[in-house]
């Protein structure tokens, strides 16, 4: 049932994407969602274009993979490309149907939207394809360390996602297997009216909600008993380390910056 | 014949990069009001073989007969909550299914999903209560103030209320103490000699499938790679051991004795290897 979500999920291969740090390839992800809002004309699109599918095709994972990736977003996709495109209204009018009309600036930000969109998903997909979860929460930890001088628990915050990606297979499957028994029980999922449909959910919710509670008491409990305090400093089993390429990476992607940057100025 | 599966195949998440094998080429029958095992190493593909008999996933390839019903890969979805009612499934740990108020209308729950009146739901739950051997004070208490083996015998009860003519438990004694694990067990033999239900038991516990079961299936590598009788199965113990399954601990201590040189014969439990081992005692005495 949730087998074709492929957000968040990690897929192991051998590439020059998946050996970079985790640190480079969380902030340049999160850099690249602002640097495509430079993207504003041809050549910037083409550009950023470029570079998604270059960067997808280091992955050496296919692009098949990543449209299926796109897939379950593609209604939210075309309906804000459809709003774009009916309800902006500037530009010279190419065709128009009572108080519909689609205008060349509706047709030319619609299409912009979509690309967006779609770079914005590649480029996230790669981030969590090619790296583990533990290793994004290592990163962010890293991170968010300066934080540590305003007095935000970066240690505890860094536990919690570790510990929360680490458990969210866990609960998908949890989540399955109480579905499964419930509907040989005879709960009809996907019948019905929205209401009944909500309804149905209900005896998968509650023991889903008790059972993470009871996990988490018993991991609480777990961790104690392993020596864990709070707010001691610990040492660290996994290390990161810096290599050529990650400089590489960060190179060129600066490079990309300027021209993108430069791109927006020229035209 | 309540079952009968003929070259069916399934594998999770066909065509993505996360698919994984589940069932191949599985060929069996189970007979009707009897008591049939299914074995094999942990993965071996007996999970996905009970979601296929439930209807809850259907197969790729074959096709499976369920109490004359036909399951192909075209059958729709939605045709398959007949069959529900027909099967009860046991899954493993059932406790962490229960949701309701009380211990009462989570039983209640699956009869009136299937359309029984609250009236009808309520005998049949009290019915199952009092068969799992849950004493009537519990029935108005909340299932999450119960002991974890209670727990399970509520669950169960909740699968016995809809009245199955099947019932497949998987690995229903797991993280039980023994006397829960005796218990339970002597409830599945006596539901199918005085209710008649065929009953469906994975395990990995050999000594239950030597006690109860009339037919054992062993799965490996996603596929039934033997049936037959407790006996023949076990008959062939290093065979056991290359598909990392033993027989039962009476057997193996009978093929030791064999090999001093005293001759057994259909020893699966203690009871049938004591009262061999004082006949030939007797014998011993008698020829003195």
């Amino acid at each position: 049932m949730f087998s074709k979500i492929l957000i968040g999920r990690y897929l192991p291969g051998d590439s020059v994407i998946h050996r970079l740090d985790a640190r480079v390839k969380l902030v340049l992800s999160i850099a690249f969602i602002f640097m495509i809002f430079l993207a504003t004309n041809w050549p910037g699109y083409l550009l950023a274009t470029a570079i998604t599918l270059l960067v997808v095709s280091l992955t050496k994972l296919g692009f098949g993979v990543f449209l299926r990736g796109v897939r379950p977003l593609i209604f939210l996709m075309l309906f804000t490309t459809v709003l774009q495109i009916l309800f902006v209204t500037t530009g010279h009018v190419l065709w128009s149907w009572g108080w519909l009309k689609i205008t060349s600036d509706g047709l030319v930000n619609g299409v912009a939207i979509f690309i967006r969109f779609m770079l914005i998903i590649m480029f996230s997909t790669v981030l969590t394809l090619t790296t583990t979860p533990l290793d994004i929460a290592d990163a962010l930890e890293t991170l968010l360390r300066p934080l540590q001088k305003i007095k935000v628990p970066v240690a505890e915050l860094a536990l919690m996602v570790s510990i929360a990606l680490r458990f969210v297979p866990t609960l998908l499957d949890e989540a399955e297997m109480i579905i499964n028994a419930q509907r040989a029980r005879g709960v009809l999922f996907n019948e019905g009216s929205l209401v009944k449909r909500a309804k149905a959910f209900i005896p998968v919710l509650i023991p889903l909600f008790i059972n993470a509670i009871k996990r988490a008491i018993e991991l609480g409990d777990a961790m104690e008993v392993r020596g864990y305090r709070v707010g001691v400093e610990r040492s660290k089993y996994r290390m990161q380390s810096w290599h050529k390429i990650d400089s590489w990476a960060v190179i060129i992607f600066i490079v990309f910056a300027i021209l993108l940057f430069v791109f927006y100025l020229i035209f | 014949m309540a079952i009968n599966f003929q070259e069916v195949g399934f594998t999770y998440q066909v065509e993505s990069p996360f698919a994984v094998p589940g069932v191949h080429d599985v060929n069996f029958t189970i007979p009707k009001q009897q008591f049939t095992a299914v074995i094999g190493h942990t993965g071996s593909g007996k999970s996905t073989m009970l979601q296929l008999l439930d209807g809850l996933i259907l197969p790729q390839s074959g096709k499976i007969e369920i109490l004359d019903q036909m399951v192909t890969p075209e059958t729709k979805l939605a045709a398959t909550n007949e069959i529900r009612r027909h099967v009860g499934m046991v899954f493993q740990f059932p406790e962490a299914q229960l949701f309701e108020a009380t211990v009462l209308e989570d039983v209640m729950f699956g009869p009136k999903n299937f359309g029984h009146s609250s009236e009808e739901a309520k005998t049949l739950a009290l019915k199952a209560l009092r068969l799992v051997g849950m004493p009537e004070k519990f029935d108005d208490q909340s299932p999450f103030d119960l002991s974890g083996g209670q727990m399970r015998r509520v669950a169960i009860a909740g699968v016995l209320a809809l009245e199955p003519e099947i019932l497949v438990l998987d690995e229903p004694t797991a993280g039980l103490d023994p006397q829960g694990q005796q218990e339970l067990m002597a409830l599945f033999a006596q539901l199918q000699h005085e209710y008649g239900m065929t009953i469906i038991l994975v395990t990995h516990q050999m000594e239950f499938v030597a006690q109860y079961a009339q037919h054992v299936l062993v799965f490996e590598h996603g596929t039934v790679i033997k049936t037959g009788t407790p006996e023949e199965v076990f008959s062939n113990q290093q065979w056991l051991q290359t598909k990392q399954l033993d027989v039962p601990m009476a057997k193996a201590f009978a093929d030791r004795l064999e090999n001093k040189g005293i001759k057994l014969e259909h020893v699966l439990n203690l009871d049938a290897l004591a009262d061999q081992l004082a006949q030939k005692i007797r014998e011993a005495n008698k020829n003195v």
